[in-house]
């Protein structure tokens, strides 16, 4: 098990109220799967991401990565495992401006203190394997969408992580480049990565192997395609 | 690899806000500068003062005119005359030169050009005292001195003033006050000595300057030349008891002229300069802490603007250090840079005056490595809580930041 969630809660102030963004969430996720979360807005979504991807901490609840109780970690280990378990692509892809396409790939390793002459090599890999070897030298204000986001998707795979979470990583993109990520996303998925997407579109949902849709902070529905 | 990283953000930030990055580091730019400038000056100068002393070869003690105070009445300069400097000469007990000076502008012509120079009269023993050699022609002697002779020597730098060669003047008649002098010598360029350029004055014979030129038997100073194995308290007595005499000043009745050693001079300058350079080194040390505040204000500005960029780093696994060093690299560079920049115009300040005044031109290493590690230190000091700042940014938040 990848994934292990138990009473999963997150609460928020806002002014003098608590809000209650997720409200007890179960969940398990095997080694392999390709899992969709969908949902509304303001259903609870990006919240159980912010959690089970390591950038917040959950109010209440157990939270299990490979096994390892994640919720009592400090600051800094919860960056380690950022760094090494976890790969993240955004739907604005986040990509350092000034930097090329290899210099954003190489980001990671640098945190993880990988060698250079390694890094670069297995840098390299991945640009390759998301098809952009001609294009690695270029800044992202001289790549389109597309090739942005498989930049974004090499760099969240360059430390070979346990779990590729993607938050709408389609939602800049037209429906053609749209077609190569999801492609791509499912490739990386058949050679055994875990993936989990994290959108409202239903189509986009439907090309993965397990929809679990979230509503009112809680798990509505979880289907095996 | 982390350090480089940083380095290398910290460039391409500074860099890409080049025109924000420069107005930040102004102060810091200024600070460095004026401490660079002053300091250097400052050491130059004292440089300059010693290379002159060092000129005088040995020791001199320098005899002026003093107060006669009788009670509360001041009644002016009593002045010391030739007669004072050859009761000095006639006192064999101890080996001194006696070089009495008299010193004045007057106008000097020679064809059309027609300047206002110094004239100095001394006796011929002067140019030994000084070291100075000839160029060409020769130096006048004690027979052109008793002789009253109308003979000058000039300084290297005359015949330009005269708007003409020194082969041109070289046993010419050049007028002095109105009267004709025949050019005798020309020296070699001696350089200047901080105090005064021997290059820019012409020489004559003390008699023919106090009878011919300045109608006095009063001299500005009477120089007595030691070697430095003498005793100056001993000498100083002498010179004393001499003048007293001289001038007849009785018992408990305080002396009318002064004895001064100039390196008494030289400590008193250097004591000011010290104090001086203190005083603009410190204000110019305000202004890098005044320019360390505009440097934490900018980075305050940066923190926020690269809100979107922490989360990202902190996404991709950048710990709370990570993102410290990145803003404090940042900070420390914004300074350094401001530093060497105020380094190098400091640097130019400094060569232009030492070319300007004829100092020895010498650089202030260790004002220099002082300021840029102070910089840098400025640039910790006031990067540290802007860096928190960024360290400190929830990654969720700061991700989905506008």
């Amino acid at each position: 098990m990848i994934i292990k969630t138990t009473e999963l809660k997150r609460s928020f102030e806002v002014g003098s109220e608590t809000v209650e963004a997720i409200k007890g969430i179960n969940l398990e996720v095997k080694a392999g799967e390709f899992l969709a979360i969908t949902g509304p807005s303001g259903s609870g979504k990006t919240t159980l991401m912010n959690i089970i991807g390591c950038l917040d901490t959950p109010t209440s609840g157990e939270y299990f990565l490979n096994n390892k109780l994640v919720n009592e970690l400090n600051e800094n280990e919860l960056a380690g495992i950022r760094n090494k378990e976890i790969g993240f692509v955004f739907q604005s892809f986040h990509l350092l401006a000034k930097n090329s396409a290899l210099d954003n790939v190489l980001l990671p390793m640098k945190y993880a203190g990988t060698n250079i002459d390694e890094a670069t090599i297995r840098a390299k890999h991945v640009l390759d394997q998301v098809g952009l070897t001609d294009r690695m030298n270029h800044g992202p204000t001289e790549l389109s969408g597309g090739q942005q986001q498989r930049v974004a998707i090499a760099r969240a795979m360059v430390n070979k992580p346990s779990i590729l979470f993607a938050d709408e990583p389609t939602g800049n993109l037209d429906s053609k480049t749209e077609g190569e990520v999801m492609g791509l996303f499912k490739e990386l998925n058949e050679d055994g990565q875990t993936i989990i997407v994290i959108t409202h579109e239903e189509n986009i949902a439907n090309q993965s192997k397990r929809i679990i849709n979230i509503k009112d902070g809680l798990i509505e529905s979880d289907t095996n395609i | 690899m982390l350090f480089k990283e940083s380095l290398i953000s910290a460039i391409s930030s500074i860099r890409s806000n080049s025109i924000r990055s420069f107005l930040t580091s102004l102060a810091i730019i200024i600070g460095t500068a004026a401490v660079i400038a002053v300091i250097g000056i400052g050491s130059s100068a004292e440089k300059a003062l010693e290379a002159s002393i060092d000129d005088l070869g040995g020791r001199t003690l320098y005899v002026a005119p003093g107060q006669n105070r009788r009670g509360a009445v001041t009644k002016g300069l009593i002045p010391l005359d030739i007669k004072d400097a050859e009761a000095l000469a006639k006192y064999k007990e101890h080996d001194w030169e006696i070089s009495p000076t008299i010193t004045r502008n007057r106008q000097v012509k020679f064809g059309n050009a027609n300047i206002n120079q110094r004239i100095g009269a001394y006796l011929p023993i002067h140019f030994g005292v000084r070291g100075y050699e000839l160029e060409s022609g020769r130096l006048f002697d004690e027979d052109d001195n008793l002789g009253r002779k109308r003979v000058v020597v000039l300084g290297s730098k005359i015949p330009s003033e005269l708007k003409t060669m020194a082969g041109n003047l070289l046993n010419k008649e050049i007028l002095i006050a109105g009267t004709s002098y025949k050019v005798i010598g020309i020296l070699k360029e001696e350089g200047s000595t901080g105090w005064q350029n021997p290059d820019e004055e012409l020489y004559i014979p003390l008699l023919t300057g106090s009878q011919r030129v300045f109608g006095t038997p009063n001299v500005d100073s009477i120089n007595v030349g030691i070697s430095n194995d003498q005793n100056v308290d001993e000498i100083m007595m002498s010179i004393e008891q001499i003048l007293r005499a001289k001038h007849d000043i009785g018992p408990g009745q305080d002396n009318d002229f002064r004895i001064s050693d100039y390196s008494q001079f030289a400590d008193l300058r250097r004591q000011a300069t010290g104090i001086f350079t203190l005083l603009i080194a410190a204000i110019a040390g305000i202004s890098l802490v005044v320019g360390g505040i505009g440097v934490m204000n900018i980075m305050l500005v940066s923190v926020t603007e690269r809100t979107r960029e922490i989360g990202l780093r902190k996404a991709l696994g950048a710990t709370h250090s990570a993102i410290m060093l990145q803003f404090v690299v940042e900070a420390i560079l914004l300074c350094i840079i401001g530093g060497l920049i105020g380094l190098l115009i400091g640097t130019g300040i400094l060569w232009i005056c030492a070319t300007l005044f004829d100092w020895p031109f010498a650089l202030p290493i260790g004002a220099m490595i002082g300021s840029i590690t102070f910089s840098a230190m400025v640039g910790l000091f006031f990067g540290i809580w802007p860096a928190k700042k960024a360290a400190k940014l929830d990654p969720a938040t700061s991700l989905r930041y506008e």
